[in-house]
């Protein structure tokens, strides 16, 4: 749950929400990695055993890290990049 | 419709390295990749965003990655981001997801190089937020730069693990221990020849192995995990020896705290787009399981279409490179170019295929892990299907994966199968007695992945020849 700071340079602050609530990203992480590095586990849950999910492949072939970005369900956090003021939601089943 | 000599899918080692090649051979050439940036998961590159201000473990191979992604910037190379190759409607063309850019290309030759997944080895709590594959957390380490838990275990079954283990120790997180399975330290001395062939990767396993006894971390290898424990998160997970006739010994179990499980069983090949256009496929379980048939210059069952690199069995980055240069040479044979002899590339190619049948001998997975499901473990995270699912209709399995798919929805989720197809296969094959190579895998159909539906609309393919109503009156049927 941390960001590695030796030999690189993030570029400025942003910030996005998650379920209403700030989260810090900086310019080109994706939404897992944001969230990931501020301590959230769950990002979605399942539709038929309401089980918790997160990242798990980490490049785009699980689709276990589905979100909701502003509004479009089903989005994957791992792939997806974080902009300023995006609406992020955690899922649950479908998004729908 | 893009015209190109070569179409590359994928812009990992053995993409870039054939992309590379082809143009210096004169050849035009269009490489297709679902990321970002070039490099997949070996060379995989921190977002344009992030400023390189010094090297750090991380960057050990960064500068051969810029050196081959700068390739694709030869004019003679057009790089397609962001871009999913979902179908080959005709030979020679494939069918490309870009949003706006969406659209085809004919080429007179493909190149299939989409590498590599980690091979899914469900146990339970395996879906615990968490439990993160070992493909997946080196992307978040090498690609994202963020350390996704304080205190690790690391699991499994495979080379990759001694790695992680001592990238998680430079990253300064606390790891409680690596599992893995395999004996590994009984197997080394029969395989020292063989390993001593690829002298810099042995050296590279050495000094993984001193970073982790420097910082106390035991390397259990012989054992393995038997589940991950938590409600909502994993907060620790059991392991267990696995004795000389394969069997996991309960009795012995030990558990370890742990906010991060990083479970790693080896790579599989990335076979769907193989598997679509009907290429022959061999098993083989020391190169990954499923495998791509291919002939001596890399081309597979279907006509001008060649698979190098991972995607066509394990081999790792090297050998990729390698793959990559002569199936582009191949390509560049035939279409009329002068093209040096390849006697280095393939003496390369040898010395790290001998070096590959070392680690496999000292890896070979000693147990079946399927014994380390149980009833309700999930082996279809998509639809949520768990063993207990799939076994309330083993009356009606009669041996075929098909029937398995179609009453529990099992890989018809978004994931199209690629994290439960081979667990399934593997529990027909172990049910009927009979070997995994005999079981037949159901072909994908297209998209390949779930692809917004809008993009087809911005295809620049001609619209179908629709034949007039013959319902219309005459003169509006023009
Ligand atoms: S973690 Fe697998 S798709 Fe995002």
């Amino acid at each position: 749950m941390s960001r590695i700071d030796e030999g690189l340079e993030r570029g400025t602050a942003f910030a996005f929400t998650l379920d209403g609530q700030k989260v810090e990203a900086y310019p080109g992480e994706t939404i897992a990695a944001a969230l990931l590095a501020s301590g959230v586990r769950a990002l979605r849950r399942t539709a038929k055993r309401q089980q918790p999910r997160s990242l798990y492949c980490g490049m785009g072939i699980c689709w276990e890290c589905l979100v909701t970005v502003d509004g479009a369900p089903s989005q994957r956090a791992c792939m997806t990049e974080a902009k300023p003021g995006m609406r992020v939601e955690t899922q649950k089943g479908v998004g729908r | 419709m893009k015209d190109a000599d070569l179409a590359i899918v994928g812009a990992g080692p053995a993409g870039m390295a054939a992309a590379a090649e082809a143009a210096s051979l004169g050849l035009g050439v269009t490489v297709i990749d679902d990321n970002a940036r070039a490099g997949g998961q070996y060379f995989r590159q921190p977002p344009a965003g992030f400023r390189h201000t010094g090297a750090m473990f991380l960057d050990k191979d960064r500068a051969r990655g810029s050196v081959l992604a700068a390739a694709l910037r030869h004019p003679a190379v057009a790089h397609w981001q962001d871009a999913v190759v979902w179908d080959m409607p005709e030979p020679g063309v494939l069918a490309v997801a870009a949003g706006e850019g969406s659209g085809r290309v004919r080429a007179k030759a493909i190149l299939v190089a989409t590498g590599a997944q980690d091979r899914p080895v469900p146990f339970p709590g395996w879906t615990l937020p968490g439990v993160v594959s070992a493909g997946g957390l080196q992307n978040l380490l090498k690609g994202q730069r963020v350390v996704p838990g304080r205190r690790a275990v690391v699991v499994g079954n495979g080379p990759l693990l001694l790695l992680i283990g001592a990238n998680l120790v430079r990253a300064g997180v606390e790891v409680a221990a690596v599992v893995e399975a395999a004996p590994i330290w009984n197997r080394i001395l029969p395989a020292l020849a063989s390993l001593a062939r690829a002298p810099d990767m042995l050296a590279l396993a050495i000094r993984y192995r001193a970073v982790l006894a420097r910082a106390g971390v035991p390397v259990l290898a012989g054992w393995t995990v038997t589940g991950a424990k938590g409600d909502e998160a994993v907060t620790g997970c059991r392991v267990a020896p696995i004795d000389t006739q394969g069997r996991l010994d309960r009795a012995r179990e030990r558990s370890f705290d742990c906010d991060l499980l990083v479970a790693g069983f080896g790579l599989m090949p990335s076979l769907e787009l193989p598997r679509l256009i009907g290429a022959e496929l061999a098993y083989d379980r020391r190169r990954g399981g499923w495998t791509v048939k291919r002939d001596a210059d890399f081309q597979c069952s279907v006509p001008n279409v060649h698979v190098a690199g991972d995607g066509a069995g394990i081999g790792g980055a090297e050998m990729a490179l390698l793959e990559g240069r002569i199936a582009a040479r191949a390509v560049a044979r035939k279409l009329g170019k002068q093209v040096p002899a390849d006697d280095d590339l393939r003496r390369a190619w040898a010395k790290r295929d001998a070096f590959r049948r070392g680690l496999e001998a000292i890896y070979a997975p000693p147990a079946s892990f399927l014994d380390l499901m149980t009833e309700d473990t999930v082996v279809c995270r998509c639809e949520d299907v768990t063993v207990g699912d799939i076994a309330k209709r083993r009356s009606e399995l009669a041996g075929s994966v098909t029937q398995v798919k179609a009453t529990t929805r099992l890989s018809m989720g978004r994931c199209q199968g690629r994290n439960c197809l081979v667990t399934l296969a593997a529990m027909v094959a172990k049910d009927t007695g009979v070997d995994m190579a005999t079981i037949p895998l159901p072909r994908p159909r297209p998209p390949l992945r779930p692809i917004p539906i809008g993009d087809l609309a911005f295809e620049d393919i001609p619209p179908p020849d629709i034949p007039a109503d013959p319902h219309l009156p005459r003169k509006q049927r023009a």
